[in-house]
């Protein structure tokens, strides 16, 4: 099942024909509710709003979704809990990076034809990281790999923006690098986790004005779904609701800039447009980094040009 | 006025050391968690003040010890801690560069509660006293003249931290769940006239080891508003955590109790279990000290030889 939020924070469900079903009204309290909690509701109490659900969008052809305004579907949640350097870039690191985590605020998400604003401060450039994100569906404690399905409610695109060189480097540095507002481009839906098989079997895509830049696949990912929840909920608590974005393979990555359209892709779960703004309209090559190291540049990430 | 949770989602005033159940104040009010409460609260202080303020007046309380108090923010949104940010009693010549990292809701725990040490093969796990500063008011890219501004109280905060785990992380060093005990009460802005020119003090058994004013920060309350606010906006009942000073920082172990107090925020009690009984020397970690004042550039914060 797709869901997402639409227009004011209603809770919509795409029917087979990818239509919006408006399901609110299934969901108790849900006027009161405040719109963070609205999905996190449908998480907390599935068994019970799954049929419901099913049952709505058998019996109703919704309405076409490009006529609604499209809305982060977990717009502040409780937790973001993003893996750091994941990947294994295509083969070319000997070994997986020691795992690592960050916290992302909450108040960065941002979603479906939203704008990334740029920050002011002067980081080095703004990259694009195209990321599987998980939803967790049941709490975790000290979760054991081989149970890892059963804390997973569902997918979804996740792009965790990064202002790079912010902050206090070497230091740990990733809430300015990873927090600025408007960083966390969700979406459009969360698919629930029964309509992907296969989470290390996905090819993820994303585009600036058209152009490919990121096109990997999450076989490629370092340490793999279950060690993920296992290692992230051995430290914190995961709730349901919370968001776990599984980390990028950086050989795609390159500068995004005022007046860009970013697109990103995974199979199956739609496709996430967002915009970008930058009120100091600065430039960088518009390299990505693995053109540059084909080019035999020296330094990894796109120089500044004005 | 000391505002606080207790009962899971009762909110309290503390009157002398009695506690004054205020929640007829918001009686009839939706809410979906005791943060919920606060956050409302925060939020639309003037228009409830009159009201607490009456109940309070027209009720002695009960003691505070009757009562199960918990973190006067027990969910907040964005907990912010600044990172090094002390001159260590004047050793440190010039700040070090302005940081900070958020820190998981759930590490909140609250007066009476317990910080449970992970099996994690950490160094050491120490004490950070500090100063919290609740918001008050949603505040972007705010200037520091206007910082006091968004500032609605003060609490007690204890970043507990484990060290030697993953190279410098802050996740894996400061989000361990029951690492942030709070409270026991936000005290109003108003009832703090200087919040830079107030004492901390930090005991473990009773034994006296955090001992600074928070006049000794490196970079001040209104400069870390004016920083954090340049990447995130903030919120009523989101909670900026000011930083330490390491000199008197040391371990916790299993049956600790440890007790923080900064001046008009009342008394945090707090205790410590660790299931695998590690034991390291009591007292202050003077390595880390050392370190924090530049007065060595290597060993402290759990490095290992």
């Amino acid at each position: 099942m797709k869901l997402l939020l639409f227009d004011d924070y209603q809770l919509g469900v795409l029917n087979k024909d990818g239509n919006v079903v408006n399901v609110s009204q299934e969901v108790e309290n849900f006027d009161k509710m405040p719109p963070n909690l609205r999905v996190v509701e449908v998480i907390n109490n599935w068994s019970k709003y799954q049929p419901k659900f099913n049952n709505c969008i058998e019996n109703n052809s919704g309405t076409d979704i490009s006529g609604h305004k499209i809305l982060p579907p977990l717009p502040k949640p409780g937790k973001m809990v993003c893996m750091a350097v994941n990947y294994m870039e295509n083969g070319t690191r000997s070994e997986p990076a020691p795992i690592n985590a960050f916290l992302k605020s909450p108040n960065s998400v941002i979603g479906d034809g939203d704008t990334i604003e740029m920050s002011e401060q002067d980081a080095i450039v703004f990259e694009h990281e195209a990321e599987l994100a998980m939803i967790i569906g049941k709490e975790a404690k000290n979760a054991k790999q081989d149970d890892w399905r059963d804390y997973i409610f569902g997918y979804m695109n996740f792009i965790d923006v990064s202002s790079r060189g912010l902050g206090a480097p070497p230091m740990d540095s990733f809430f300015a690098m990873k927090s600025p507002n408007t960083s966390a481009p969700m979406g459009p839906f969360i698919v629930t986790a029964d309509e992907i098989p296969d989470p290390l079997n996905l090819d993820v895509k994303l585009w600036v004005n058209g152009k490919l830049r990121q096109d990997y696949h999450t076989s490629d990912m370092a340490h793999k779904i279950p060690r993920c929840i296992e290692w992230t909920s051995s430290i914190t608590k995961l709730n349901p609701g919370d968001i776990v974005p599984t980390g990028t393979n950086h050989r795609g990555l390159g500068p995004i800039h005022d007046g860009d359209k970013i697109e990103m892709e995974i199979e199956n779960m739609g496709k996430l447009t967002v915009f970008v703004k930058d009120s100091l309209k600065r430039q960088w090559a518009d390299e990505t980094r693995l053109e540059r190291q084909e080019k035999g540049e020296k330094e990894t990430m796109a120089p500044r040009i004005k | 006025m000391k505002l606080l949770l207790f009962d899971r989602d009762k909110l309290g005033v503390y009157k002398g050391e009695n506690i004054v159940d205020v929640s007829g104040a918001i009686s009839g009010n939706t809410y979906f968690s005791p943060q919920g409460i606060m956050n409302d609260i925060i939020a639309n202080f003037s228009s409830y003040k009159s009201k607490i303020q009456e109940i309070v007046n027209a009720n002695d309380g009960v003691p505070a010890s009757s009562v199960k108090i918990s973190a006067p923010l027990p969910y907040p949104n964005q907990l912010i801690a600044m990172a090094v940010n002390y001159m260590e009693f004047g050793a440190r010549s010039a700040p070090a560069p302005i940081n900070a990292f958020l820190k998981s809701p759930d590490s909140v725990i609250g007066n009476g509660d317990t910080v449970e040490l992970p099996s994690a093969d950490a160094a050491i796990f120490h004490h950070e006293a500090e100063l919290g500063l609740v918001i008050g008011k949603k505040g972007f890219k705010i200037q520091a003249k206007d910082a006091y501004d968004y500032i609605f109280g003060y609490v007690n905060f204890i970043d507990v931290s484990a060290r030697g785990l993953g190279n410098g992380s802050f996740y894996w060093g400061k989000s361990w769940d029951t690492f942030g005990p709070m409270g026991p009460c936000i005290t109003t802005a108003d009832e703090i006239s200087d919040p830079q020119n107030l004492d901390i003090k930090l005991w473990v058994n009773d034994v006296l080891r955090q001992d600074f004013n928070s006049n000794d920060m490196g970079h001040n309350i209104a400069r870390c508003i004016e920083w954090v606010s340049q990447t995130t906006v903030l919120e009523p009942g989101d909670i900026i955590v000011t930083g330490t000073n390491h000199q008197g920082l040391g371990a916790i172990q299993d049956g600790d109790k440890i007790e923080i107090e900064i001046e008009n925020l009342n008394r945090l009690t707090v205790y410590v279990k660790d299931n695998l009984k590690r034991e390291w020397p009591t007292g202050i970690d003077q390595a880390t000290a050392d370190r924090a004042a530049g007065r060595t550039t290597s060993g402290g914060f759990g490095e290992r030889s």
